[in-house]
């Protein structure tokens, strides 16, 4: 039977060597006040302290939980309205699928890029278009005003994780059985009834495997805010994230950076454990 | 005369047909517009309002941007890192996936819980660590050092899809081949992994597109423009002598030649994508 750990371990053990244990030395950092000057000492609880004075962090803190809902919320929506569309046998599947996978295979910076050269203020194309159908008057300061920013970073992660969240459901829902919608026919059963009786609670453990996905990432978000605001204008748009890796590697404060990098896991740790603990239950 | 059931029918088709192209617009305009802005003269990317179509077609952006960004290079770069790193990870997940999936040991729960555990810490958090090790190793700025973090990025992906391939392949064929007197690793390697193939060939191409969009690790971990790989020039935006607004046809053109490459990738694996491969995977 040892030959089973041969097979099994060399993956187990490279995953765990860059996971956990960079993982315990980041805790191990978030005791200590070490930065790139100077002799590392051990200060306890000191940063975590420090933490919640940091006008700065708290400010992050609410927006990427904010963030986070926001993007999760309408991407489960509209990713499950658009697999039931995609499901319709229309015409063009080809096609359609192809573009909807687009948004997928780009990497987050990418998105932010190309939202970025839309949302350009000054006669951009989104304002000119807006302002060509009647809707707007005076051009939207899509990155540069505080509120509209936040909104603008959520329309690039939504527009960027949809097509995944529209797969998972196009699975979910190839999976149902057949057998019920057809006996909720013979009951008389209209459409809408049937995608509330039906459809939903049996799609329940599908929902909560997205939610738990998405929310774990973004919660972490970092790239596609890098790319739009850097956090901006201000800190409006600042993400646990992107503050610690300003704080580690900008400024080079090892010991406070780790301690937000614990936050940001206990953040993760506890959307996925919720997610993972509803998704258990659903599927029983 | 039509009745008035096929009427309706007819209505509620056309309206979901007015709703995918709503979708389709929302997916695929924004690469759209960056395709046809890499595509226009430096004076006609600046113009206000913008054109949502070129007056003059001209790809003299891109020469300009392939010199900037060193591009074939920096793609040799990514293909060699996003390539390798792939190729370790599903060998490496796949035999721990084999192992999982025929064998029973002492501690094969925990060992899988472990695993999967750790898709809930965020890169962010095994960054400043890592960066920390690479500069003492020296790992720091090398193609070896960022496959490491990418394959062990990679690993949880190419053991799940890989796990729920093999649960899926009849353990009969296994036990025939061992009536055989073929010894375990020679029916994994033999007969297998030979039908698991398209597996493997899904499961790589997903994880290369993955080392491809990476940010994160590829940005922190490289310095010189020697090492690095093409996401990550994204953030470097090629300039003009003498201009002194954003360009935005250059930016444009960088996209367009991140993106292309993918394309072909994108069709090889779209129709495994849309029945399921994902799901399948984040499933188990």
């Amino acid at each position: 039977m040892l030959v089973a750990y041969w097979i099994v371990l060399p993956a187990i053990l490279l995953r765990l060597a860059f996971t956990v244990v960079p993982l315990v030395q980041t805790l191990y950092l978030s005791f200590t006040n070490s930065s790139l000057m100077g002799h590392p000492r051990f200060i306890g609880l000191q940063n975590y302290v420090a933490l919640f004075q940091d006008q700065t962090l708290l400010s992050s803190l609410t927006f990427t939980i904010v963030y986070t809902v926001a993007s999760i919320t309408i991407e489960t929506i509209l990713g499950l309205l658009i697999a039931i569309l995609l499901m319709q046998n229309l015409q063009g599947r080809w096609i359609s699928n192809f573009l909807m996978l687009l948004p997928w295979v780009m990497a987050p910076l990418l998105a932010a890029t190309v939202w970025k050269i839309m949302y350009y203020e000054d006669g951009g194309i989104l304002n000119e278009v807006l302002r060509d159908l009647g809707i707007i008057h005076e051009p939207v300061r899509w990155l540069s005003d505080a509120t509209t920013a936040k909104f603008s970073v959520i329309v690039v992660t939504v527009w960027k994780n949809l097509s995944w969240c529209i797969l998972i459901f196009m699975a979910g829902l190839g999976a149902l059985p057949r057998d019920v919608y057809e006996a909720a026919e013979i009951d008389g059963a209209n459409a809408i009834q049937k995608f509330f009786d039906i459809t939903l609670p049996l799609l329940k453990p599908t929902t909560y495997l997205v939610l738990m996905f998405r929310g774990m990432g973004e919660i972490q978000t970092f790239e596609q805010i890098s790319g739009l605001t850097r956090g901006g204008p201000g800190t409006a748009t600042q993400t646990l994230a992107l503050y610690a890796y300003q704080r580690f590697f900008q400024e080079l404060r090892y010991g406070y950076g780790s301690a937000i990098n614990i936050l940001l896991l206990l953040l993760t740790v506890a959307i996925g454990g919720f997610f993972a603990w509803r998704l258990y239950r659903a599927s029983r | 005369m039509i009745k008035p059931i096929q009427a309706n029918r007819v209505a509620s088709r056309t309206i979901l047909y007015i709703l995918l192209v709503i979708v389709l617009l929302f997916m695929a305009f924004p690469i759209y517009y960056m395709v046809i802005t890499s595509l226009k003269t430096p004076s006609e990317a600046y113009r206000l309002p913008p054109t949502l179509w070129p007056q003059t077609l001209t790809v003299e952006s891109y020469p300009f941007v392939i010199e900037a960004w060193s591009y074939w290079r920096t793609l040799a770069n990514t293909i060699l890192v996003a390539g390798t790193a792939a190729l370790a990870a599903t060998i490496l997940g796949g035999i721990s996936a084999y192992g999982f999936s025929r064998m029973e040991f002492p501690g094969k729960a925990i060992l899988y819980g472990m695993l999967v555990a750790t898709i809930a810490i965020p890169g962010m958090v095994t960054l400043g660590p890592i960066f920390l090790a690479y500069k003492d190793l020296p790992l720091l700025d090398t193609h070896m050092g960022l496959i490491l973090v990418f394959a062990a990025e990679f690993i949880p992906v190419a053991f799940l899809t890989m796990f729920s391939y093999f649960k899926a392949i009849p353990k009969e064929l296994d036990e025939a081949s061992a009536v055989d007197g073929s010894r375990l690793i020679d029916t994994m390697f033999r007969i297998i992994f030979p039908i698991a193939l398209p597996g493997f060939a899904v499961t790589f191409l997903l994880l290369f597109i993955a080392g491809w969009n990476d940010f994160l690790f590829a940005f922190t971990l490289t310095i010189t423009p020697d090492t690095r790989l093409l996401t990550v020039r994204l953030f470097e935006v090629p300039v003009r002598e003498g201009v002194n607004r954003t360009p935005y046809d250059l930016i444009a053109a960088g996209g367009v030649l991140i993106l292309l490459p993918l394309i072909p990738i994108l069709l090889r694996v779209q129709r495994q994508l849309v029945e399921g491969v994902l799901a399948g995977a984040v499933k188990e």
